[in-house]
């Protein structure tokens, strides 16, 4: 047998079924051994053609076609519609509307955040991290839930303000949420920072320095992991921020260490927050008086979503439809660091590296309808539910 | 981080220096849009953002004013902190041809294969133009994000 060159590449196609996450993402990793030469990415497994779609639908409807960009961050964008349309519909938010918005968004950053922290523990062969943390997050589901009826895809926002409301036994429970979810994040601040097995798989990967992320235009945690200052809350406060200033939780190291270190301790910020609002909730209405046509005009809306700064272009033709909505999510962003990260790095910490970013693919393809043909839809009982998704594999189906 | 005010003094002051007239408009306290005269403005201009430190490429969006103009519109958002600098270059519509960013900006790659597929404008110089979003076996010369894309991956003949 002739013996093969010591120097030959290798390509791994990964993808696009789940290349780390339960989400379609194509990669072509080039390795020499095990160590990766070179990557190139292609995504649009999910393009659902949403851009599109909401130059047919009305200004109302576009509200909830964005909230379901990303299942995950629904709130977010659909802060960042209204805000971009309240703006050129020249209409005031009442100042209450515009408090639970933020509290909306900072507890889903919170679910958010502990979801990632699950995920990272996932990939890391970690699993324990990963139950406790999303049994955790079920507690902040379980809030949203009671605020705004819905576990994901909230709809808190309508154009103009909001349509849910805090009251006094909603704030005690809230709080008390809070006070035991923090207690927890001390916790995985600890483990984080001290599980050998974890700190091997995290310390020291997937390293960007300051000046590379700031060339490859990282955003969000990322970013702020290798010490760029850039949250959207803090440069340009939107909607609350404000009157509720956001202390910046930045690292220097710049490895995947720093960027769960980052994660976990805006976790704490975001308590912060959550309390703060709570104790200063203005009171007054819940929304202004929205017009159905949209003045001419174009504007620009940025927010600080979970994973970095969510930007949204629009631009009315003076219709009840918009002419362009244009959005880039930050997932786009932090795609371009992961490319170049992963190189020199061996193949097995690629999905940590990707895990690492918080990548989001629903989000950055952003554009399909599930729809099971000649099936109404159906609700299912607690009892049905369980009998699928758990009886099933203990042998006994009712 | 300087406040919007003196961003949107520095880039209209570069604005007014360039050798050909150049227009800017403020349409909101915290925006400036820049109207580039052609192409070969983009680059220097950039380079010009890059010095202040005002070189935060946020995305590149594509506009559509319809058939009948027969041209398309780039934004390049600049949003470095506070502020948003739009640069604003017509193309025409068929055979759009604009340098890339990718040599001074990286990260514009996605956003420039994302513009190229979608409204069919060449980079010159990006070296990766694979498509992004859209499948491999997708039909050359079809964009879906112009105004005459119907949605259901048909050209509406006029």
């Amino acid at each position: 047998m002739e013996p093969r060159s010591e120097t030959e590449r290798f390509t791994v196609p990964i993808g696009p079924q789940h290349p780390a996450l339960k989400e379609p993402g194509h990669f072509r990793i080039s390795v020499e051994g095990e160590i990766v030469t070179q990557a190139a990415v292609r995504l649009g497994y999910a393009h659902r053609g949403i851009e599109k779609g909401a130059e047919g639908r009305n200004w109302i409807r576009n509200q909830y076609l964005v909230e379901r960009i990303c299942g995950i961050c629904s709130h977010i964008h659909a802060t960042a519609y209204c805000l971009g349309v309240e703006r050129l519909a020249k209409v005031e938010v009442p100042p209450r509307a515009q408090v639970i918005r933020v509290l909306v968004a900072e507890l889903e950053r919170i679910h958010s955040h502990l979801l990632w922290i699950g995920v990272a523990g996932h990939e890391a062969g970690f699993d324990t991290l990963f139950m406790y943390s999303w049994r955790d997050r079920e507690a902040i589901m379980d809030v949203l839930e009671a605020l705004t009826g819905n576990r994901v895809n909230y709809s808190a926002n309508v154009l103009g303000g909001v349509k849910c409301d805090v009251d006094d036994a909603l704030r005690d429970t809230i709080l008390r949420t809070v006070d035991g979810l923090e207690k927890r994040t001390e916790h995985y601040l600890r483990v984080v920072t001290t599980d050998a097995l974890f700190l091997q798989r995290t310390r020291g990967i997937g390293v960007m320095t300051r000046a590379q992320a700031e060339v490859l235009g990282a955003v969000g945690p990322t970013a702020r992991a290798s010490g760029v200052e850039r949250d959207v809350r803090v440069e340009a406060p939107y909607a609350a921020y404000p009157s509720f200033p956001v202390r910046i939780v930045t690292d220097t190291r710049g490895d995947l260490e720093a960027r769960v270190v980052v994660r976990v301790r805006e976790l704490f910020e975001c308590y912060r927050l959550v309390r703060e609002i709570l104790d200063h909730m203005p009171p007054g209405e819940l929304h202004g008086r929205m017009p159905r046509r949209i003045p001419e005009g174009e504007t620009i809306s940025r927010v600080e979503a979970p994973r970095g700064e969510l930007f949204y272009f629009l631009k009315s033709n003076g219709s009840d439809t918009p002419e362009r909505v244009r959005v880039r999510t930050p997932t786009v962003c932090n795609m371009t660091s992961v490319v170049r990260l992963v190189v020199g790095h061996q193949l097995a910490d690629v999905p940590m590296i990707l895990a690492g970013i918080d990548p989001c693919f629903s989000c950055n393809d952003r554009v399909i309808d599930v729809e099971r043909k000649g099936r109404a839809a159906e609700q299912w009982t607690w009892e049905q539910l369980r009998a699928y998704g758990v009886d099933t594999y203990h042998g006994h189906r009712p | 981080m300087p406040s919007p005010e003196q961003i949107l003094q520095i880039v209209s002051e570069l604005a007014a220096s360039w050798t050909w007239k150049m227009e800017t408009r403020q349409p909101e306290p915290n925006r400036i849009d820049v109207v580039l005269p052609s192409p070969a403005d983009l680059v220097p201009f950039v380079v010009g953002l890059r010095v202040q430190r005002l070189g935060y490429l946020s995305t590149i969006t594509g506009l559509d004013p319809g058939v009948d103009s027969g041209h398309l519109e780039l934004l390049y958002h600049f949003c470095p902190g506070p502020a948003v600098i739009n640069l604003r270059l017509t193309v025409p519509r068929d055979g759009a041809r604009v340098p890339t960013l990718t040599e001074i900006i990286p990260s514009a790659e996605s956003a420039e294969r994302e513009v190229r597929e979608m409204f069919g404008v060449t980079f010159d110089g990006l070296r990766n133009a694979d498509p992004l979003y859209l499948p491999d076996d997708w039909p050359a010369g079809v964009y879906p994000l112009r105004k005459d894309f119907d949605g259901n991956g048909r050209l509406k003949l006029a």
